[in-house]
């Protein structure tokens, strides 16, 4: 790649490696309209990852049993983080455990997405105004609300059915293949540091 | 044996250390009050009876006297008659200096429920082998958050 003592000759000239990549995005994109078909790639792999934080969790396990069997939907719970892209926060999130949640969110590739599960983590539900809870839209972004005490398995269904929905009809996914962020949501960084206790 | 036997034998368990006994509703349970000092050699006496086991352990918070009442409720696996009952052996503790000795080493069990007292109400086991908090992380767990001066945050319901 050097060349002969900078004298010009036989030198490569590499552009701008930011902006080329991004001008063949945009090419992509536009020309060939690959955008509905990152969405709609996206709408059937979102893999929730296992993260069980309170009692919604059996519902959320039951969600993938044979009999509501979720799989159908295009997704399928998966063990670590950096292979996800999908969280499903069960229920109430306690301070310890929202260190968890964050941590995990921020090891997810993007783009990610996140579901709220159960009354708990609307707004506190029975733990409202509790002194050991988070509620989890202080932590992290949060696509799709289900209500319920617990939630029925259908619910959580309904859910990524919703949430594949928003993906497709707002292009969630392309828009975050051109711009290198996602448009439609705000970064949540915590009021405070949830690890705080942790790290010492 | 029926509850009034049941007093009757922890009246003679415990003899003189014996300030109050209560009979509660149901005639399954009992709540013998002690003095602070005597815990130790009343936890023994039980354990020796045949109260081989902590169910629980109770903190109670009452401000206006000024005092905790912690209730180490009692009970029996080996011996069949006394597993029909729990006996709570209650004493109080003033409410500003919190600390009292540990029952660790007669009744293994009290490990957590100690630990959880501590976290909880603040209150300091001397003698206890880890006195950490047990489920809540140390910030929170400094608040004392079961106390009844304890004050929560409102917070609004307002959802993103």
């Amino acid at each position: 790649m050097e060349g002969n003592g900078g004298k010009g000759e036989g030198k490569v000239y590499v552009g701008n490696l930011d902006v080329a990549a991004k001008s063949a995005r945009k090419i992509l994109m536009s020309s060939l309209r690959l955008g509905k078909l990152v969405d709609w790639g996206t709408a059937f792999s979102l893999w929730p990852v296992h993260l069980t934080t309170s009692c919604c969790g059996c519902e959320f396990a039951a969600a993938w049993s044979p009999r509501f069997d979720n799989e159908q939907h295009g997704a399928l719970p998966w063990i670590a983080p950096r292979q996800t892209n999908l969280i499903i926060i069960e229920g109430t999130v306690s301070k310890k455990m929202a260190c968890a949640v964050r941590l995990v969110w921020e090891q997810m590739p993007q783009p990610k997405f996140a579901i709220a599960m159960g009354a708990c983590a609307l707004d506190g539900g029975i733990f409202y105004n509790s002194y050991n809870i988070v509620r989890p839209w202080e932590i992290i972004p949060v696509d799709v609300y289900i209500p319920g005490c617990p939630p029925r398995p259908e619910s959580v269904a309904r859910a990524i059915v919703e949430l594949q929905r928003k993906i497709k009809r707002d292009g969630v996914a392309h828009k975050f293949v051109e711009e290198g962020w996602r448009p439609d949501k705000e970064y949540v960084k915590p009021k405070e540091d949830v690890c705080a206790w942790w790290r010492g | 044996m029926n509850v009034e036997e049941l007093v009757a034998k922890v009246k003679e368990i415990l003899s003189d250390m014996v300030k109050d006994v209560v009979v509660h509703k149901g005639n399954d349970y009992i709540e013998v009050e002690i003095d602070k000092d005597n815990i130790i050699e009343a936890a023994k006496r039980m354990k020796q009876a045949g109260f081989d086991h902590i169910k629980d352990l109770t903190v109670v918070d009452y401000p206006k006297d000024g005092v905790f009442r912690i209730i180490y409720n009692l009970s029996s696996y080996s011996n069949r008659e006394l597993s029909y009952y729990i006996v709570g052996l209650a004493y109080n503790i003033p409410r500003d200096k919190p600390e009292t000795v540990t029952l660790y080493p007669i009744y293994t069990t009290a490990d957590f429920q100690e630990r959880e007292a501590y976290e909880a109400f603040g209150i300091t086991f001397k003698g206890h082998p880890d006195m950490r908090p047990l489920l809540l992380s140390p910030p929170v767990a400094e608040m004392k958050p079961l106390r009844k001066d304890f004050v929560v945050k409102e917070e609004p319901i307002d959802l993103k």
